[in-house]
């Protein structure tokens, strides 16, 4: 059933060697705004990758990094094996061209003047064009069929020319590595063809190596045999088939879709709800699986390890309420069966409040982890904690360190008021505390209601799967 | 489920030419064929503007015995002096120097032009938008109420000596405020500009009001504020004239970078710039060429703002021939502005600020009008 279109080239990347390009551990953030963390990706030469995310998934900014243009917070991106750092811009501008989403140009410029630009890492400032220069220029505008074009001004052409020409101008920069940020964005249905087939020759035919990030899921599973779901993070990599999963998309772009291949054709495609019997269709699916009876509340990475446990046990969840941007948000897109999303860097919002309390009452267990409890978040453990009195089975995980406690477990209590302390005092939360002791007030009632504390992952999955 | 099936074409017709954008076609061939004549046009207008400027004034001298002067001063050809020794003086020490400055000052406030229009992608930007107007006139005003003689021996004048500084200090500042992280964008770059220019006006009315001195030379002041090439000497012609050249050929080297500018900075940067060093270049360079044309001229607008545009019309947006050409126009046309400006109303000159303007304006509005939707700001 899955029918892939490129399964060698795909293969060259499994089969290891020097990657053109990887990125490692990196983190980057405008200001003190993180955009994602901890984003690790690897390019073969001669692959050809889709790079797929919602509006504001940090795709661009992705892109951005990888061309050397922004610089990475954390972590470090490697080319050729070298650090990007290290390339001098005339360097990587002979190994990396970038085509962007469309571009405005002041001036009348015309089309051979634009592709003959991409020269200039070579040229130089003070050179001029020699016959090897002209060369290329004429052989970047005949393999993108630009040629007939030459004398044109670039401001007078259509969309899908135009784009065809900024390819031209990135192929006379002779790169290796070719990144297009949304690269038929603006065109219609026609040049969207045109374009990407232009680069799946120059991918095949030339062996360029390609990312581009895409929002039309349905050409990106026709062209590119690898994609890579990002949401401030990578989602997904895989090939079309394990990346398009109905339910991967649905979580990530906040809308159900249907994936199947369309009769007579060779690729996956995507398609929208809109039809009664799509939405029928769902509700079957829906169906099919049990409903999750666990709910994970996470935030910051406290989350991970609850979280691949009960996916390793094919325990469905539900996680939330998480911040975009926020690692166990990526990681829960990932895994669970539904997640309760708000804005990055908001404060929970009532509507999510609301989300949160209708999902509680569907769920059996409630699992939360160590996570810091701030202002922006309190209402969490508000709302557990009326789960807990509406019968709602409570684990508060304790954090890694104080599993290792043993003499806290030796202690035999003397009275009742001393097991409380003794208990929240192996949540760990005073530690956690942002909120000036409202958070530990919280777990305190918590406890009282009959929440547990567990040190052990196998503990919480034995209870959350029973 | 039900997708209805339908077959897309697999490969469109590549290169599919229309017939409306035929006539564009058209008209950058002709254009190509037409820039070496208007460079010949240009290279030929420079001289005999030159020569127009220095025959024409109070006496009028006929061109044969301009050029008999000039040739025989320069030790070029040798005539038997059969002309009035009195008109010699007057071409070698007052009309040629006055001739060549307007000529040099044309030039600088062109090619800032280019500079500043190419490095902010805006055919609308002018050499003053970075507050070297109000740096200038800052330093004339200073220069004008200062208790001292503004003139010094026959060496220098105060006046062009602070309005250069002034100019290249204002523009340092400005650039110094907008830089951010590293970075200058070029929308804080303009806005500081603006605040600077507000700021120093400001100032130089404050200077204007409180200074007893102020009431004297307030004539003086107007007429350098409204642009008038005052030289009187060679000195001020060689310093800003070497200035001004130097200037030119560092933008004509700077050419491609602009060419690579008209990408939008990332994509300057994607074909290897290190954008924000080539726009401090570009901007330092620039306001030196306008900072060194000012000293010697005031505020004369437009040249610097309408030779550009008018040439780019003619040959095209590349930046080399692009400079070179707004050069020789720029020059052009300022030497026969002053000429105009000196013979109009006779004996009384007018400052040519006011004839640039009376010319530029209503031209670029014209402009303005016939292409609005080009002018975008991105």
């Amino acid at each position: 059933m899955v029918v892939n279109l490129r399964p060698e080239s795909w293969n060259v990347s499994a089969a290891g060697g020097l990657p053109l390009l990887e990125v490692r551990h990196v983190t980057f953030g405008y200001e003190l705004q993180p955009v994602f963390f901890d984003v690790c990706l690897q390019l073969a030469a001669g692959e050809m990758v889709g790079l797929l995310g919602p509006n504001g998934s940090g795709k661009t900014t992705l892109l951005r990094l990888l061309s050397g243009v922004l610089r990475p917070t954390q972590g470090e991106i490697r080319l050729q094996g070298r650090e990007l750092d290290r390339w001098r811009r005339r360097e990587l501008a002979r190994v990396v061209a970038v085509v962007p989403q469309e571009l405005h140009i002041p001036f009348d410029f015309t089309v051979e003047q634009l592709v003959a630009l991409g020269r200039l890492p070579f040229v130089g400032l003070l050179g001029s064009y020699g016959p090897q220069d002209r060369a290329r220029i004429e052989a970047a505008m005949q393999v993108t069929g630009v040629a007939a074009l030459a004398k044109r001004p670039f401001n007078e052409l259509s969309g899908g020319e135009r784009q065809r020409v900024l390819v031209a101008m990135a192929l006379a920069q002779q790169p290796r590595l070719l990144l297009l940020d949304e690269p038929t964005a603006h065109l219609d249905i026609r040049y969207q063809i045109e374009v990407l087939e232009l680069v799946q020759r120059l991918n095949r035919e030339h062996g360029l190596t390609v990312l581009a990030a895409m929002h039309d899921l349905n050409l990106a599973a026709r062209y590119f045999p690898r994609l890579v779901l990002f949401q401030r993070g990578i989602v997904a990599d895989g090939t079309p088939a394990t990346v398009l999963e109905p339910r991967l998309l649905s979580r990530v772009y906040g809308i159900a879709v249907q994936v199947g291949i369309v009769r007579g054709t060779a690729h996956f495609s995507v398609v929208p709800p809109g039809s009664r019997e799509a939405q029928e269709a769902e509700e079957e699916m829906a169906a099919l699986e049990p409903p999750p009876r666990v709910f994970v509340m996470a935030g910051g990475g406290s989350g991970e390890r609850v979280m691949r446990a009960l996916a390793d046990w094919h325990i469905p969840f539900l996680a939330g309420v998480l911040n975009m941007g926020d690692s166990d948000h990526t990681l829960a897109l990932r895994l669970a069966s539904r997640v309760l999303t708000e804005q990055p860097y908001a404060p929970l919002s009532q509507a999510a409040l609301e989300e949160l309390r209708t999902a509680l009452t569907t769920v059996e267990t409630l699992i939360i982890c160590p996570m810091y409890v701030g202002p922006g978040n309190v209402a969490l453990l508000g709302e557990a904690l009326t789960a807990a009195r509406q019968g709602c089975r409570v684990l508060l995980v304790a954090p890694e360190t104080a599993a290792t406690e043993p003499s806290d477990m030796a202690f035999i209590p003397d009275s009742e008021s001393q097991e409380l302390s003794l208990l929240l005092a192996r949540t760990g939360i005073a530690a956690r505390d942002y909120t000036g002791g409202e958070a530990t007030r919280l777990v305190e009632q918590l406890l009282q209601a009959g929440a547990r504390v567990i040190s052990r992952l196998t503990e919480v999955l034995a209870l959350s799967a029973a | 489920m039900k997708i209805e099936t339908r077959t897309t074409q697999e490969s469109p017709a590549l290169a599919t030419t229309t017939a409306t954008t035929l006539a564009d076609a058209k008209a950058v061939h002709v254009r190509r064929r037409l820039t070496p004549l208007i460079f010949t046009a240009l290279l030929l207008l420079l001289p005999l503007t030159l020569l127009a400027a220095v025959s024409t004034g109070s006496t009028a001298i006929p061109f044969a015995t301009v050029l008999q002067i000039l040739l025989d001063g320069s030790h070029l050809l040798h005539f038997r002096e059969s002309w009035d020794p009195a008109l010699a003086i007057i071409i070698w020490d007052l009309r040629l120097p006055e001739a060549l400055g307007a000529a040099l000052v044309g030039a600088g406030l062109a090619v800032a032009g280019v500079l500043f229009q190419g490095m902010l992608r805006n055919p609308l930007a002018d050499p003053f938008l970075m507050g070297t107007s109000s740096g200038a006139a800052l330093g004339a005003v200073i220069a004008f109420i200062l208790p001292l003689d503004t003139t010094y021996g026959l060496f220098f004048s105060l006046t062009p000596l602070l309005a250069f500084s002034g100019a290249l200090l204002t523009v340092l500042l400005v650039y110094a405020i907008a830089r951010v992280g590293g970075r200058t964008p070029v929308v804080t770059l303009l806005l500081a500009g603006v605040v600077m220019n507000a700021l120093l006006v400001a100032v130089q009315t404050l200077i204007l009001t409180l200074s007893p001195q102020a009431q004297f030379n307030l004539q003086a002041l107007f007429n350098w504020l409204s642009g008038g090439i005052s030289v009187n000497s060679w000195w001020p012609v060689v310093i800003v004239g070497s200035l001004i050249v130097a200037g030119i050929g560092g933008a004509l080297v700077l050419g491609q970078v602009l060419d690579a500018f008209a990408l939008g900075e990332e994509g300057a940067a994607h074909l290897g710039l290190r954008v924000e060093w080539y726009k401090f270049l570009l901007i330092m360079l620039g306001s030196l060429l306008t900072a060194a044309a000012v000293s010697i001229s005031g505020l004369i607008g437009f040249v610097g703002l309408v030779t550009p545009h008018m040439l780019r019309l003619l040959i095209g947006p590349r930046h080399r021939p692009l400079i070179a050409a707004s050069a020789l126009g720029g020059a052009s046309f300022l030497t026969l502005a002053d000429l105009l400006a000196r013979t109009v109303i006779a004996p009384a000159v007018l400052p040519v600020g006011v004839f640039t303007a009376l010319i530029g304006a209503p031209f670029f509005l014209y402009l303005l009008r016939q292409s609005k939707k080009e002018y975008r700001w991105s």
